[in-house]
């Protein structure tokens, strides 16, 4: 009887035993393709390191399947762990759920914080909901082939006049020698609404500016005189000054990038996220060099613009939800944000080593030049995204017949987004 | 009753091979359309969540007072008209062509050349398409330019956007259509054909009324297939112009695409009805006048 009774407890021990090591995994979608999916191989390999048979699977999606998946799945109950985005776009699935998690208790439970700004925190937090931990500041820079600008005088181009010199240069000069008129002076996109405004955002936060379109007590900027010099000499970038290729009315995203990568645009917007392709051989091989946006006027200083936030979300209905959010809090320790800034080229933390990164991620990391952050309309006022449709098709309709003086077509377009902000608002 | 139940056990078998196919077809077919009008009732920010805010027709109101919207269905059926013609006229003459005895040798090849477009995947035929319209490396500007014609604005004009596209899909569709037009013309009846050369009928004529009426099957399912195809045209938007310039190719689909986009899923769903029942009215409408004319 009592080797039985021997042999049970001999049996519940081992079984007690491996209980804690019982594997656990936890699984989070996001965007960020295969340089995010090492990113998180890496981080699931150190938190394992403290949570033991814990493993970390991450599935990146098409950013527009993205938001289906995880609407979808908040809304059935079949939430993956975690999500991780741009703050914008988790306020539109907290829109459209009202289940994202309320991190606020969960960013207080993190130690080493310090790095993290009041505006860092402000983009987090949605209707006075902390949706996100904040882990990647996303930084876009003004970029200028390095071959070309050698070329022609080799200095970064500071002044909206100096820009507009090279994109000359570029365009006429023959820059990469091949005999053709078949570079640009830059690449930029314009068919889809986010896609122009998202080019003016850059030319007027970068130049000192803020608000685009409205600012956060619901007025129209864009007629305000300062505004309507940065929207003028952009809108005849696209047109009279032919400094982009002519099928831009057509180009996204993607469109934009051939020219870039396909070595026939001289300037351009470079994200942090870009810098480790670009650097590959067989795209720019690191033939690029990043600065801030154009100043516009002497006495407003030029910025590299923050664009975005990206972090990370628990869904309420998260599978395992506690050890979500402590893998959440994880994201912040140095470890997880060294291969943050490594796999994907952008972190929060400012005391990780940046000696392995090229020069041109260094400048990302070391954020070499003045910073200054979008103001992201769209978590102020709920209907932004259709008012800033309705800019975008006036715009295009200005791009597409330039006139004469832009300034009467600038007065006329503020009076329309006036009178359709007030509707929209109402 | 009785003989009910008696005609359900006689076709039991009948029942039970068509029940998988019917389930799939109400799961996978029905279900959908039925949830996505269902969305078109609702208030945009809370169209997907369980427990949605209902809105009766509002969506719609708002749909059809948008001058937006307007501009783009009248540009969809004008779209579709200039297609399904272009497409039809353009299957229909190389289908004669190839079943004449005019195109002996190389037929098979000829065949094979017009058909392959159509197994071609479309995303990629159209961003070859998209390159060759290129104003600033594109072959066909750089074809007028060697033969000294004025360049061809293509899809940055707006004039001209709408052209490129059709263009671009009469490459990709019209060898299907061909194909059903060169099978109707293979069961024809040739001898009606010699008849009427005895009786001294002109080529045309013996193509008007004696060929032409022996393809009205052809004909039936191409346009309806073509109008419902055309109605719903899409993908060749998004991947060449998207919706551009100046609004010049924005479609039904690719503007409630763009509405989703703003989250704006009530307006979006209710588009997306409108034009599922104009798919609807209008291609069934097609059929009937087919088929009325063929009972004539």
């Amino acid at each position: 009887m009592k080797t039985v009774a021997k042999l049970l407890g001999a049996g519940v021990f081992a079984v007690l035993g491996t209980l804690p090591l019982k594997a656990q995994q936890l699984v989070v979608w996001h965007d960020l393709g295969d340089n995010g999916v090492k990113w998180f191989e890496a981080m699931s390999a150190e938190f394992a390191k403290t949570k033991p048979g814990v493993t970390v699977r991450s599935l990146s999606f098409p950013t527009d399947q993205w938001f289906g998946r995880v609407i979808s799945a908040l809304n059935t109950d079949t939430a993956p762990d975690l999500i991780y985005n741009n703050y914008e776009r988790v306020i539109r699935i907290e829109t459209q759920t009202g289940k994202v998690m309320d991190l606020k208790s969960a960013f207080a439970g993190v130690a080493d914080k310090s790095f993290l700004g009041e505006d860092d925190l402000r983009v987090a937090t949605f209707k006075g909901k902390q949706i996100i931990i904040p882990i990647q500041r996303v930084q876009m820079a003004f970029g200028v082939r390095k071959s070309w600008l050698d070329k022609n005088g080799g200095k970064f181009p500071d002044t909206w006049d100096e820009v507009k010199v090279l994109a000359a240069a570029f365009r006429d000069k023959d820059p990469d020698g091949n005999g053709r008129a078949d570079t640009f002076g830059m690449a930029l996109q314009a068919a889809k609404p986010r896609d122009l405004i998202h080019m003016l955002d850059l030319f007027t936060f970068g130049s000192g500016l803020r608000h685009t379109l409205i600012d956060p007590e619901g007025k129209i900027t864009i007629d305000r005189p300062e505004h309507a010099q940065v929207l003028e000499e952009f809108l005849k970038t696209y047109s009279t000054y032919k400094f982009v290729s002519p099928d831009t009315v057509n180009h996204s995203f993607g469109e934009m990038y051939q020219i870039i990568e396909g070595g026939r645009g001289g300037m351009f917007r470079v994200g942090d996220w870009n810098v480790r392709k670009w650097d590959g051989a067989n795209v720019l091989d690191g033939d690029f060099v990043s600065g801030p946006w154009p100043k516009f006027a002497a006495n407003r200083p030029n910025s590299v613009v923050i664009g975005g936030m990206r972090g990370i979300a628990v869904p309420e209905n998260s599978p395992n939800k506690a050890l979500a959010v402590e893998f959440a809090q994880f994201m912040l320790t140095k470890a997880a944000q060294q291969a943050s800034l490594e796999n994907v080229g952008a972190a929060v933390r400012k005391d990780l080593d940046v000696s392995k990164l090229s020069p041109r991620s260094q400048y990302f990391a070391k954020a070499e030049h003045r910073l200054v952050a979008y103001d992201f309309p769209e978590s102020i006022h709920s209907f932004y995204p259709e008012l800033e449709a309705a800019f975008h098709r006036k715009l295009l309709s200005g791009i597409a017949n330039p006139p004469a003086d832009w300034k009467p077509f600038i007065a006329e377009t503020a009076k329309e987004m006036r009178d359709l902000a007030a509707k929209l608002k109402n | 009753m009785t003989a009910t139940i008696d005609a359900i056990r006689r076709g039991r078998i009948f029942y039970l091979f068509v029940m998988p196919f019917a389930v799939l077809t109400i799961l996978f077919g029905v279900w959908p359309i039925l949830l996505s009008i269902q969305v078109s009732f609702t208030a945009s920010a809370t169209a997907l969540r369980p427990e949605p805010t209902y809105v009766g027709f509002a969506n719609y109101a708002k749909v059809f007072a948008d001058p937006i919207f307007l501009a783009s269905l009248s540009r969809t059926l004008i779209y579709t008209a200039l297609s399904v013609v272009a497409n039809l006229a353009f299957a229909l003459a190389f289908a004669m062509l190839l079943a004449s005895a005019l195109i002996t040798r190389g037929n098979l090849f000829f065949r094979l050349a017009l058909f392959l477009p159509v197994v071609t995947p479309d995303v990629a035929g159209y961003v070859v398409w998209r390159w060759l319209y290129d104003r600033s490396f594109g072959a066909l500007n750089a074809f007028l330019d060697i033969v000294g014609l004025p360049a061809f604005a293509g899809l940055s004009g707006k004039d001209t956007a709408m052209a490129a596209l059709l263009i671009a899909e009469l490459w990709h569709h019209a060898g299907f259509y061909m194909i059903i037009f060169l099978a109707n013309l293979a069961m024809r009846d040739r001898s009606l054909e010699e008849a009427a050369h005895i009786d001294g009928a002109t080529a045309w004529q013996r193509w008007r009324y004696v060929i032409l009426p022996q393809l009205r099957p052809a004909l039936i399912i191409n346009t309806v297939y073509a109008l419902i195809q055309f109605l719903k045209t899409f993908t060749v938007v998004v991947v060449m112009t998207k919706g551009g310039p100046t609004d010049a190719t924005n479609f039904v689909s690719y503007y409630a695409y763009q509405l989703f986009d703003q989250g704006r899923y009530g307006e979006a769903t209710a588009m997306a009805t409108i034009l599922f029942a104009v798919v609807i009215v209008i291609s069934m409408s097609a059929y009937l006048i087919g088929e009325r004319g063929a009972r004539r």
